[in-house]
């Protein structure tokens, strides 16, 4: 009795199983997605895996890359570069991931380039702008579409110097990122005739900026240009504002300073702070609309420079396709010197040298909490020169030249 | 001059700011080492229990004001629980026992808080806006509060400690608290009391501060260092000496940040604490066995 039973119950189970078995056998490849995912730089980390999860929706849809499903695995990597090298080894070697982005933190990336050379993973970064990563840390399979520091000096310090004042007091958060932002835009503003009154760096993560604003007062600067990120720039902002400052000198920042979901809630703090980006969902540009529409239908909320993990995720699928595979050497190469049209900004290219994307960027003021656009930077323009294994900070001082 | 009036006097009061509201954290850590004889771990933790129930306050009640009144309650009672549930089986134990207990239990608070309420940082708006021409500068309305508040209520804890019955009491209960037992005073309840109240004063230091450094899961684990740092330098169990610790490191931490790297002010804060210890072991003005 229980024999017969039995029979058509492990019939049915062998259907279900076999009926299942041609959905279950589409192959999947893997990406990592490396960022952080809480504490000072969490906003960030968490635009990031939105971005790359539109992305593989999107070729999902059309049936994957190569026939593969993309599937991501994403780690926090506490916004420290020993967990960062920790998660991306487990990435690469245990869940054996073809793709590699991130990580947030300029400090995490470069510890983490040592591990995509060693175990040659193609490694995509859209955030991190420390200058090391195109000259003495750039390897063949890196790859980055955000503008870094030298980058984004040169676009700023010449508006700066036009537009808003010679006198510029240099804040930084004292790091990989601040530091490269430091020290490229003293370069770039001293170039073109600007003084530099003061320069103070602050460490990640401080709680209270008030001790630093003795000397930038004494210096009396025209501009305070200020290079932080995340919940730093939140309380510095915060703070300055509550000391006069925001009203008394103009204010100017580098690209991850805030995203724009951050500025509504300290508007008035923000209000005619000019920072340099390459995306906006007010900009009228109409590959930006397009994108933001589609992420915005996706997640409910508007996109930011973060959407940059999208485009790493096409141009990698892109060259994939181009070359039949996912081995990493032919990818690398396929990806050098690649254009594509359906980027978050459009049209965007990879220069073959240092495997830097050249995207044009744009300069926005903050008017009641939006980041409206007043200035447009072409990429070749800021790029500059490649200056793979060179050293970028070579001669460079932070000494104030004294003015008589 | 200019020197002096632009840069020194606001760093001087930057100082005097952050060591009033210091000076709340070490007091209570000062009190509960000198009665308990146990380096409370978990300060740090009431500190940071005492932002987060201020959030939940405000968040019902839409009032920081209200938040500084409960919100220290209900840290006091989560001290008073604590101690009788955990410190008390352990006080005729190796003082061993109650530093591993209080370092458990701040990981236990701390990791309660994230899971509740996320590792995400959160802000109190300060219930006061605008600022006050003051050297020179734009001070904000609300440090000069928090410098304001921060003094009167350090100066009636010392008011009580001097002046009251019950301080009286508590200092009694640290020099010799089987003598006041035999006097037929309850001890075990001044213990939970005098925790509670420690536990309450770290909550009002939070809160305090919650405006200008922001409210997270770790937050006490930074001040709970700087905390240890001024009770050990004042002398341990020396209410005086920890007001005039605070002051030192608050002042000290602000002025040497105008001419290093924040990284070596801290070793420099160390410093001063090493070359105190090696003087004066006991501290500025410790003496064994005494509150005072």
């Amino acid at each position: 009795m229980r024999a017969k039973t039995l029979v058509p119950v492990v019939l049915a189970l062998a259907v279900i199983a076999l009926g299942a078995a041609p959905a279950s056998a589409q192959k999947v490849v893997k990406i990592g997605d490396l960022g952080s995912k809480v504490g000072v730089f969490e906003g960030y980390g968490k635009y990031q895996t939105m971005a790359i999860q539109m992305a593989v929706e999107e070729l999902n849809a059309k049936g994957g890359v190569l026939g593969h499903k993309i599937e991501i695995i994403s780690e926090d990597d506490e916004t420290k570069p020993a967990p960062a090298v920790r998660k991306a080894e487990k990435l690469i070697l245990q869940d054996d991931v073809k793709l590699l982005i991130g990580a947030v933190s300029s400090g995490s990336t470069l510890a983490v380039m040592d591990v995509t050379k060693k175990h040659k993973v193609i490694h995509w970064n859209s955030v991190s702008c420390a200058e090391f990563m195109r000259t003495t840390k750039f390897h063949k399979y890196y790859f980055s579409n955000q503008p870094d520091s030298r980058m984004q000096a040169t676009g700023l310090a010449k508006y700066i110097v036009d537009k808003m004042g010679k006198k510029v007091y240099i804040f930084y958060t004292d790091y990989a990122m601040g530091q490269s932002d430091g020290r490229q835009f003293k370069t770039a503003l001293e170039k073109l005739g600007g003084d530099v009154v003061g320069v103070a760096g602050a460490p990640l993560d401080t709680k209270d900026f008030s001790p630093w604003f003795g000397a930038i007062n004494q210096a009396n600067p025209d501009v305070l240009f200020v290079a932080f990120a995340g919940t730093d720039s939140l309380r510095l902002m915060t703070q300055l504002h509550s000391f006069g400052m925001t009203r008394k000198y103009k204010l100017a920042g580098i690209d991850c300073f805030l995203l724009q979901q951050d500025l509504p809630a300290i508007a008035e703090p923000m209000e005619g702070f000019v920072q340099l980006a390459h995306f906006s969902p007010y900009n009228q540009d109409k590959n930006m609309q397009a994108f933001n529409a589609r992420f915005k239908k996706r997640f409910g909320t508007d996109a930011n420079i973060m959407a940059g993990a999208y485009d790493a995720v096409l141009f990698w699928a892109a060259a994939a396709e181009k070359v039949g595979s996912f081995d990493a050497d032919r990818i690398a190469e396929a990806q050098e010197g690649m254009c594509l049209d359906n980027t978050h900004i459009g049209r965007q290219c990879i220069r073959k040298e240092d495997h830097q994307v050249v995207m044009d960027m744009h300069l926005y003021q903050v008017k009641g909490g939006k980041n409206l656009p007043i200035a447009t930077i072409a990429g070749k323009d800021s790029i500059g020169e490649p200056m793979v294994g060179k050293d970028p900070v070579e001669g460079f001082t932070w000494e104030i030249k004294k003015k008589n | 001059m200019d020197y002096l009036v632009a840069v020194l006097l606001p760093q001087l009061l930057h100082g005097l700011v952050f060591g009033a509201a210091l000076g709340l954290l070490a007091l209570g850590l000062t009190v509960i080492f000198g009665l308990l004889g146990v380096m409370n771990f978990a300060h740090g933790e009431l500190y940071m229990l005492g932002a987060y129930a201020g959030i939940v306050v405000v968040g019902v009640t839409h009032s920081f004001w209200v938040a500084l009144i409960v919100a220290p309650l209900l840290v006091g009672v989560i001290g008073a629980v604590t101690e009788v549930a955990t410190l008390r089986p352990l006080y005729r134990r190796e003082p061993l026992y109650g530093l591993i207990l209080t370092f458990g239990l701040a990981l236990a608070f701390r990791e309660a808080v994230r899971q509740i309420f996320g590792g995400d940082m959160r802000r109190i708006l300060p219930p006061i806006p605008g600022s006050t021409p003051l050297l020179g500068m734009t001070y904000p309305n609300y440090r000069l509060f928090l410098l304001a508040i921060s003094s009167v209520l350090l100066l009636a804890i010392w008011l009580f400690f001097t002046k009251t019955r019950a301080g009286i009491v508590v200092r009694a209960a640290v020099q010799d608290a089987e003598m006041l037992d035999g006097l037929g005073v309850d001890v075990p309840r001044v213990f939970t009391l005098t925790f509670a109240g420690a536990a309450a004063l770290a909550a009002v230091a939070g809160l305090l501060l919650a405006p200008i450094f922001t409210v997270y899961p770790q937050m006490g684990v930074e001040m709970i260092l700087l905390a240890f740092i001024v009770v050990i330098l004042g002398g341990m169990g020396s209410i005086t000496g920890s007001v005039v610790a605070a002051f030192i490191i608050g002042i000290a931490q602000s002025l040497l940040t105008l001419w290093m790297n924040p990284q070596r002010v801290a070793i420099a804060i160390f410093g001063i604490m090493i070359v105190v210890l090696v003087v004066r072991p006991r501290g500025l003005f410790g003496r064994e066995g005494v509150l005072e």
